[in-house]
């Protein structure tokens, strides 16, 4: 686990922000989503120590939220969804900063910051002041000083602001490819649902201050009584008819229909197969059904 | 982008080296502040313009002792012998100190006006507070990000003096007291401080550089200008003898009133400030006949109180300004 918390409870005076809040945040990326005001930013600040619960406690990466909000910082890297720069530095200079910070010695600190200002694909631009960059550039130079000193945590808020398409794609594939077999662990919380499903293997959905919903997002998509959508390329009354007959329900979404028939995966396709030649209806598509991850996320505020 | 290629493997590989403790960040910061300083070729030009006194003093003493020294003979030899008689070497550190205050506030602008307000406006404590460091490092680091390279500003003039001083007049008394370089020292420690502490502060109430420095070169001024116009108005009445009408006999007590609101300004304070540490009223510039007194000293320890309090005043305000929690927003 890369994260544990129990029974989490954080206030602002008289209003609860977290309110026994518990969630297990497993190891791989993990998409922190929730509405305005659920609740998120307390929970990454309580995560970085910034803020002691009033009541429960937990643990990041094996380190106690309540004692340990230093070493829990030189672990973890943090990508600030605003703006953010030390002013009348270079990259180099910025990013070596950074990870002189995090406790990596000076000459370490510079060398590493030259690989990962290549790697975010800021190699070119190194030597040009910060306060120059495109937002694309700032929002990769707040990638290369999360990551300088290798954090074995990576805290993503809304990696892929103010970004054009390909400087989006590019930011997914940056943070998949960390995440996925280099050993570092990823959150990411973002308001873009297809952001998430891109690169995140895990969600976390945060709701007034409680978490309503976690898991993988495979899990979290399937739906009840594993239904299959089948595309036709024409509408078939006689088919419907014909797989009702057969004692199966089905749902009519315009062209495609969602059907659940009892049996294994196998037989229900070759009994979908079988009713349309005889029904001559053309099936143009057949797949599992799922549910969209704003499905499961609606659904999990709504709760 | 991550690439892998033949000649450069440029996908993102971890970081396995050796990480600090995550203790005394705040030097990490000061020593940003120290390097970013002493890059600055207006750092280093400020720093040689604030030497005048002591170069000017050095060349008066080099020139009179080489007349002496052309010229032999006992009156020639009498006249130099006179002319050190009148110097007061501490005083002179004293004056190389006043006079280069306006530098030192230039400087004082210079390192921390955007110490903290070009922070707030790039945003750059989320960068820092993320890192395992807090409140306490990153003011510790940024005061002492100014106050290192002011201090050094100030210093390095005086102990060029020092070392021709000690070097060529040890005869003339320039050693005799073994404790007067380390209260030089103090003073100077002292008025680094307050320039750093103040400046500091009014840095962490501004996201814009000029705005603070403006303002601080704005309570710096305003103060001065009104405890020189008390002085003024002083030695008008005075008949422009200034000295407190000392020189006169009795001393009025609106006389010693004005002597101590000479002192309420930020320089008025630190030259009061060297004068109280250094145990001198001051005497005549460069060694020469002045009918001019000089306004006496403070007494000691409520001067040195004053630079402590506006000191903590600076960085409480700092303090209060800078909100760790707002680190994500």
């Amino acid at each position: 686990m890369v994260a544990s918390l129990q029974n989490l409870t954080v206030r602002y005076g008289s209003f609860t922000a977290l309110d026994s809040l518990s969630a297990e945040i497993p190891e791989g990326c993990v998409g922190l989503l929730g509405p305005n005001g659920a609740g998120k930013t307390t929970l990454i600040k309580t995560m970085l120590g910034f803020l002691t619960p009033a009541e429960g406690g937990g643990s990041v990466l094996g380190l106690d939220i309540r004692t340990q909000g230093r070493e829990i910082r030189q672990r973890v890297g943090l990508m600030p969804e605003q703006d953010c720069h030390i002013p009348g530095l270079n990259a180099v200079q910025f990013v070596a900063f950074a990870g002189e910070l995090a406790g990596m010695p000076s000459e370490l600190a510079l060398r590493r910051a030259h690989e990962v200002l290549e790697y975010c694909g800021l190699g070119e631009a190194r030597y040009r002041n910060v306060e120059t960059y495109s937002t694309g550039m700032k929002q990769r130079i707040k990638l290369a000083q999360a990551l300088v000193h290798g954090p074995r945590l990576l805290l993503l808020d809304e990696p892929t602001n103010g970004l054009d398409p390909r400087g989006r794609e590019e930011m997914l594939d940056l943070i998949r490819t960390v995440s996925h077999g280099k050993g570092v662990n990823v959150i990411v919380s973002s308001h873009l649902l297809p952001d998430v499903e891109r690169v995140c293997d895990h969600v976390v959905v945060v709701s007034r201050g409680k978490v309503t919903e976690q898991g993988a997002i495979a899990r979290l998509k399937v739906i009840e009584g594993r239904p299959i959508d089948i595309e036709l390329k024409e509408e078939s009354p006689e088919f419907v008819r014909a797989l009702r007959d057969l004692g199966a329900a089905v749902e009519a979404m315009g062209l495609v229909l969602r059907v659940r028939l009892e049996g294994s995966a196998e037989q229900v396709s070759a009994t979908i197969f079988r009713t349309a030649r005889q029904t001559g209806a053309q099936v143009r598509g057949l797949a599992v059904a799922q549910r969209s991850l704003e499905g499961v996320f609606e659904e999990a505020v709504r709760a | 982008m991550p690439d892998s290629g033949l000649i450069a493997d440029l996908s993102y590989r971890g970081y396995d080296g050796p990480l600090l403790p995550p203790t005394h960040r705040w030097w990490v910061i000061a020593r940003l502040g120290v390097r970013q300083a002493f890059r600055k070729r207006a750092y280093w030009v400020v720093t040689a313009l604030s030497a005048w006194y002591y170069l000017v003093m050095m060349a008066v003493l080099f020139f009179f002792e080489r007349a002496a020294q052309s010229a032999p003979g006992p009156r020639s030899e009498a006249g130099f012998e006179a002319f050190l008689g009148r110097i007061v070497w501490k005083d002179q550190f004293l004056h190389g100190f006043g006079f280069a205050q306006l530098l030192y506030l230039i400087a004082a602008l210079m390192l921390g006006a955007g110490a903290i307000a070009n922070d707030n406006r790039s945003k750059a404590l989320l960068v820092i507070l993320s890192k395992p460091c807090d409140k306490r490092d990153y003011l510790a680091g940024k005061w002492m990000g100014v106050f290192l390279p002011l201090l050094t500003m100030m210093l390095l003039p005086s102990l060029v003096f020092f070392l021709y001083g000690a070097l060529s007049y040890r005869d003339y008394g320039f050693l005799d007291n073994p404790w007067f370089f380390p209260k030089f020292l103090l003073v100077l420690v002292l008025g680094a401080a307050v320039h750093s502490s103040l400046v500091i502060g009014v840095s962490s109430l501004f996201d814009q550089g000029r705005l603070a420095g403006a303002s601080y070169a704005g309570i710096y001024f305003l103060t001065n200008f009104f405890t020189q116009l008390m002085v003024f108005a002083w030695l008008t009445a005075q008949g422009f003898r200034r000295g407190g009408g000392r020189v006169s006999g009795g001393q009025s007590p609106f006389a010693e009133y004005v002597d101590r609101l000479y002192y309420l300004s930020v320089d008025g304070l630190l030259i009061g400030l060297c004068k109280a540490i250094l145990g001198t009223d001051g005497s005549p510039q460069f060694g020469m006949p002045s009918p001019i007194r000089p306004v006496p000293a403070p007494p000691l320890l409520p001067t040195v109180a004053v630079a402590v309090a506006l000191c903590v005043a600076g960085v409480a305000v700092a303090w209060s300004r800078i909100r760790a929690v707002e680190v994500v927003r």
